[in-house]
């Protein structure tokens, strides 16, 4: 076997073994080994990924695209689908970021849940959810990457509603799983039509006959695939489950709906590039999606008082940026700004989670204020996670958003304009809510009573070493990571992705810088904004209306419950009591009682009811049989 | 050999459970016994037989009224054997579950039991339509027996549904069993070639729809699924509905192509009804057993519709799914039956919150509930894909409705894994009320396991259910 493939496969399995291990080992093992076997699998999962991606690295340019397959996973006829990987730069990027930040992440949880009843339980399903997205990410074709798709949204559910005794919780969870299957249904689809029209599955062989295909095929598959991309990373329509889903513990807040699996729609985009560059008018519209989205989350964000919905819609807004870079072909920073935000949004969730630990499980903000003091070091994380977030140079958001904002310049026309300008109003709005936000926690007053003060001054108050070294090490990756693309100088980062996907627009320098200068002054605009208006006791919102339409999300619940929901249930109940109860139980009940009443007369009558039917049977089968034969 | 083995043993067991006065427990063991025997044998025909053909093969024929072209004739294809499997596999859990909760009269009850079984395999295994109607007809009479005598309160109108629902479809097969063999001068499927006789075509599958049963014929299972003890209805709906399965693959499809080919649009908008329809109502299902009633009716469309797709995907895909669903629905149905043990109801109002002190039962519900949902992975998933690529040769709107469905099985399932598991605890659930003992988790793990093998390879059972490589191949022509 190829050894560039050997990592992968290490990387792929050796989560999944972990989740098997936590679960078989049951009570027999403490939490805090479930929690090692966790963390461990999860490092040694991103070991491989390194050492796929040297291997990888070590092959000449043109040659790293390499297909592995285990065994045949499904075949019917013709058809064979395998358990196949896909080694190539593309992958390797992402096996990295999920495995580096899921290590991470899973680390920090083990000093986040200390004390929960159920720790091994939350990391057997971490480790699922990491096998999963790996699987997603390094499948090899179409049907496994839906089937790391549909267990990503699995482990998403299991995490969501982890207190399950929270109805909350529970029906977050739900939601979230079933909007996803609703995607999954779509992405299923445009499956079946590639069956049909191509014979296989796997990436290479469809992205070749992709071109022979009839433009209104090439358009529902795309269509199919964009539907399931939509879903899994709360873009506009498909939303309304993310800000629902930070029920769940943060640091599942940090890992799934901000570094990794909300960006799976990204990575499907950019994967499936000569699909919907096939299908040019439906990547146009994952570039307007993400571009609606990534305003109107934006404005949302400002009305939150929930400091992890605050996160949560930040993440629609920058998800919004990296599908207007794809649906642009923009791919390299597309999954240059997938990374630098998993490495500054992981970091807000988990200091956010080190605020809520602080405060035992206090999200509101209201409540919260003048945090500098108690958690200094977690201030500073905090504070170039927002930074980054806002795009102020040289953290790591300043060089991916520029550059897909450069992009959306480079593409001119009405539709790169109008991208253009969403793109720009987005950062002003950036600056605003991540700076209301900001100051809410961390400036002003401290809001905690003497006592609490008191109890935190004591004893460590950000948290063990397990919280402490993976935020360390995230505040430095958020603070250099967006070097590996510096516009004139190098840019090996995007090289690197577009051997996979070769981008169709590319930024001059001039173009660039001076899209820079635009960005920063109006990501600084905001944070003015933000520091006015707390210095005044302000909100950046004023209008009750407009406030009420942003705080309902825009009414979108409301729109499913009243197209869907009900319609649904309304309909469900109907056919119970109006056509299955009266007509098919009822009637047959008349029935049975009608034989029984028959059964009853003919045992008094004495006339042996076994007799008359088997002489009435036999009588009806002649008929019958007659008129089969005859009657053609 | 090995066929008529397979049927025999679990009869002669039932015979010898249903004679010898021994005392309860020695009952129940020994029907066990005879049960894991029987999986045991199917093991051993399984690695008897040549996957690579996949053809008829551990078959017997014997003359029996030769001046008619009656013969007793058994044998066992690909997919026949996979439904042998699941039916020994469920039947032995329904026996032990069975066992466990101790049901009164065991003679008669682990008798009737086991030889359902037997009769079962012997309807996937006839070749011969006299032994088909048969077997077919004797899987009826313990199911008569094993409701009205040990259902619940309503067990008497749950009976008489199901008869007069059976009896009407077993009197218009017999007509049609008669009138084709009179017509072919012989009953042998092995002998007899193909028939355009519509109305006998029509006497078959309305039979088939009962037993499934199919939208609108699903009159009895309502109050049949609510009203049988658990392990009945895990059997009832897990084995004997696929009997419905096996008999359009094996009859239906292979011996009347042109009253197929014009009443498929009809069948497929039926199984497609019966799909949304068994959906919805399972959505809003009051109790357990309900949600998992129609859902099973749903799964049925579903497999209908990949029968009727009569290409490679829809057939390999629907023989997938119908192992799947015997395996899924059994551990439902036995879940089930624990919680209603636990909690003396099945309401979904009084449940809840199980979950908490009872990591055995969250995870096993979870575990199942996940697979009866086909969440991408699962082998449900795997065959739920076949089937929607298969129907869309039939039309996009088949494959939508499978699409729409998915969703919906996501709806109703994750709303039974929450009303028993999630949130506070109803009201009842007593606060003692036990997690899964050990027997009963050596009953639905089994099952389980089953489905996670096949999840990792569920090419095991689609690429080896036809003979030859192409299963369209296998119903086109009249498969002597």
């Amino acid at each position: 076997m190829n050894a560039a493939v050997t990592g992968a496969w290490v990387c792929l399995l050796a989560p999944l073994a972990g989740a098997l291990a936590i679960t078989l080992a049951g009570e027999r093992i403490s939490r805090r080994t479930a929690g090692w076997i966790s963390t461990l699998t999860t490092f040694v999962a991103f070991a491989g990924a390194l050492d796929a991606f040297i291997r990888l690295w070590a092959r000449n340019h043109g040659d790293r695209e390499v297909l592995s397959t285990a065994y045949t996973w499904l075949a019917a006829g013709d058809f064979e689908v395998g358990f196949q990987i896909l080694v190539d730069p593309l992958s390797t990027v992402m096996m990295l970021v999920v495995s580096g930040v899921g290590g991470l992440i899973v680390w920090y949880s083990m000093g986040y849940m200390a004390g929960d009843d159920e720790e091994r339980r939350y990391f057997a399903y971490m480790s699922l959810f990491v096998f999963s997205m790996l699987l997603l990410v390094e499948a090899g074709n179409f049907l496994l990457l839906l089937v790391g798709w549909g267990l990503v949204g699995l482990a998403s559910y299991l995490l969501i509603g982890f207190w399950h005794e929270r109805a909350e919780a529970v029906a977050a969870a739900k939601k979230a799983f079933v909007v996803n299957a609703f995607g999954d249904a779509t992405f299923a689809l445009a499956l079946v039509l590639l069956v049909w029209e191509t014979g296989t599955l796997e990436y290479p062989s469809v992205f070749e006959r992709v071109d022979g295909l009839s433009s209104t095929i090439v358009t529902l598959v795309a269509l199919g695939l964009l539907g399931g991309a939509v879903a899994k990373s709360a873009q506009i329509p498909l939303h309304t489950w993310l800000p629902d889903a930070m029920e769940g513990p943060t640091p599942v807040s940090a890992l799934i709906h901000a570094a990794t699996m909300v960006t799976a729609g990204v990575y499907l985009l950019v994967r499936t590039s000569p699909v919907f560059e096939a299908a040019v008018e439906i990547q146009h519209l994952a570039a307007i999606l993400g571009a609606v989205t990534l305003v109107a989350a934006g404005l949302i964000a400002l009305v939150q008082w929930d400091i992890k919905r605050v996160i949560a819609y930040s993440t629609m807004s920058q998800i919004g940026y990296m599908f207007l870079a794809a649906g642009i072909g923009a791919y390299g920073y597309a999954i240059f700004h997938l990374m630098t935000h998993a490495f500054f949004k992981a970091l807000l969730f988990m200091s956010a989670g080190v605020v809520i630990h602080h405060l035992h499980g206090e999200q509101d903000i209201r409540r919260m204020g003048g945090l500098r003091a108690v958690l200094p070091r977690t201030h500073v994380a905090f504070g170039v996670g927002t930074l980054a977030l806002v795009g102020i140079p040289p953290l790591a958001g300043f060089w991916s958003k520029d550059g897909i904002i450069a992009s959306a310049l480079a593409t001119g026309g009405v539709l790169g304009w109008s991208l253009y300008l969403a793109a720009l109003v987005g950062a002003l709005l950036t600056g605003m809510y991540a700076l209301r936000l900001y100051f809410a926690v961390w400036q002003g007053p401290p809001r905690e009573t003497e006592d609490e003060a008191h109890t935190h001054a004591s004893g460590q108050s950000e948290g063990p070493l397990s919280m402490l070294v993976p935020v360390g090490v995230l505040t430095c990756l958020s603070t250099i990571g967006g070097l590996l693309v510096v516009p004139g100088l190098w840019k090996p980062f995007e090289h690197w992705v577009e051997e996979s996907a070769e981008a169709l627009v590319h930024p001059t320098v001039a173009q660039d810088y001076a899209t820079s200068v635009v960005a920063v002054a109006l990501g600084l605009v905001g944070v003015w904004l933000a520091r006015r208006a707390f210095e005044h006791g302000r909100q950046l919102v004023t209008d009750p209306t407009a406030w009420r339409i942003l705080e309902r999300k825009l009414y979108v619940d409301e729109l499913y419950d009243a197209v869907f929901y009900r319609p649904a249930a309304a309909l469900a109940v109907t056919l119970r009591q109006d056509v299955e109860g009266p007509v098919v139980e009822r009637s047959l009940d008349e029935i049975g009682a009608g034989t029984l009443h028959a059964g009853g007369e003919l045992s008094r009558a004495q006339s042996g009811l076994l007799r008359t039917y088997a002489i009435t049977v036999a009588f009806a089968v002649s008929v019958l049989v007659v008129v089969f034969v005859a009657v053609r | 050999m090995l066929t008529t083995a397979l049927i025999l043993l679990p009869v002669l067991g039932a015979l010898v459970v249903a004679i010898v006065p021994l005392p309860r427990l020695a009952t129940a063991g020994l029907a066990l016994l005879v049960a894991l025997l029987e999986v045991g044998l199917w093991i051993v025909a399984a690695a008897r037989f040549d996957w690579d053909s996949g053809g008829l093969q551990l078959g017997t024929t014997r003359e029996w009224v030769e001046s008619v072209g009656i013969s007793y004739s058994v044998g066992l294809y690909g997919f026949s054997l996979w439904l042998v499997g699941a039916t020994v596999i469920v039947s032995a859990a329904a026996i032990g579950y069975a066992a466990w909760v101790g049901r009164e009269r065991p003679r008669a009850y682990f008798a009737l039991l086991l030889f359902l079984t037997g009769a079962v395999v012997a309807t996937f295994a006839a070749q011969d339509l006299i032994v088909f109607y048969v077997a077919f007809e004797a899987m009826l009479i313990p199911l008569y027996v094993l409701v009205g005598v040990w259902g619940g309160a309503r067990r008497q109108a749950a009976t008489m549904t199901f008869v007069v629902y059976t009896m009407v479809g077993s009197l218009l097969m017999l007509a049609s069993v008669v009138a084709f063999g009179v017509t072919q001068g012989t009953f042998s499927l092995l002998e007899s070639g193909t028939s355009d006789n519509l109305w006998i075509f029509l006497g078959f599958a309305i039979a088939f729809a009962v037993k499934a049963p199919l939208f609108p014929f699903h009159g009895w299972l309502p109050l049949a699924y609510r009203e049988a003890p658990v392990e009945v209805a895990a059997v009832l709906s897990a084995v004997v509905s696929k009997t419905a399965i096996y008999g359009f693959l094996r009859i239906g499809l292979p011996k009347f192509p042109e009253p197929v080919a014009d009443l498929t649009p009809l069948v497929l908008v039926l199984a497609a009804a019966g799909l949304l329809y068994g959906s919805i109502l399972a959505f809003r299902s009051p109790d357990l057993r309900g949600i998992v009633a129609y859902s099973s009716m749903a799964q049925m469309g579903l497999i209908t519709l990949g029968v009727f797709a009569a290409n490679d995907l829809g057939l390999d895909g629907s023989v997938l799914q119908a192992v799947n669903h015997a395996l899924v629905s059994a551990s439902m149905f036995l879940l089930v039956g624990m919680v209603e043990h636990r909690c003396g109801t099945g309401e979904l109002d009084a449940l809840g919150g199980m979950a908490r002190g009872r990591p055995v039962l969250a995870t096993v519900l979870l575990v199942a509930g996940m697979i009866a949902l086909a969440v991408p992975g699962s082998t449900t998933f795997a065959g739920e894909f076949l089937i929607m690529t298969g129907v869309y040769g039939e039309g996009w709107g088949y494959a939508a409705v499978v699409a729409l469905a998915i969703v919906l099985a996501a709806m109703y399932t994750l709303r039974l894994i929450s009303a028993v598991l999630h949130v506070q605890p109803g009201r009842a659930v007593r606060r003692d009320a036990l997690d899964l003992r050990p027997v009963e988790v050596g009953l639905v793990v089994p099952l389980l396991l089953c489905l996670l093998v096949l999840s990792a390879w569920p090419a095991l059972v689609s690429q080896s259910s036809f003979p030859g490589d192409r299963a369209s191949a296998f119903v086109e022509g009249s498969s002597r």
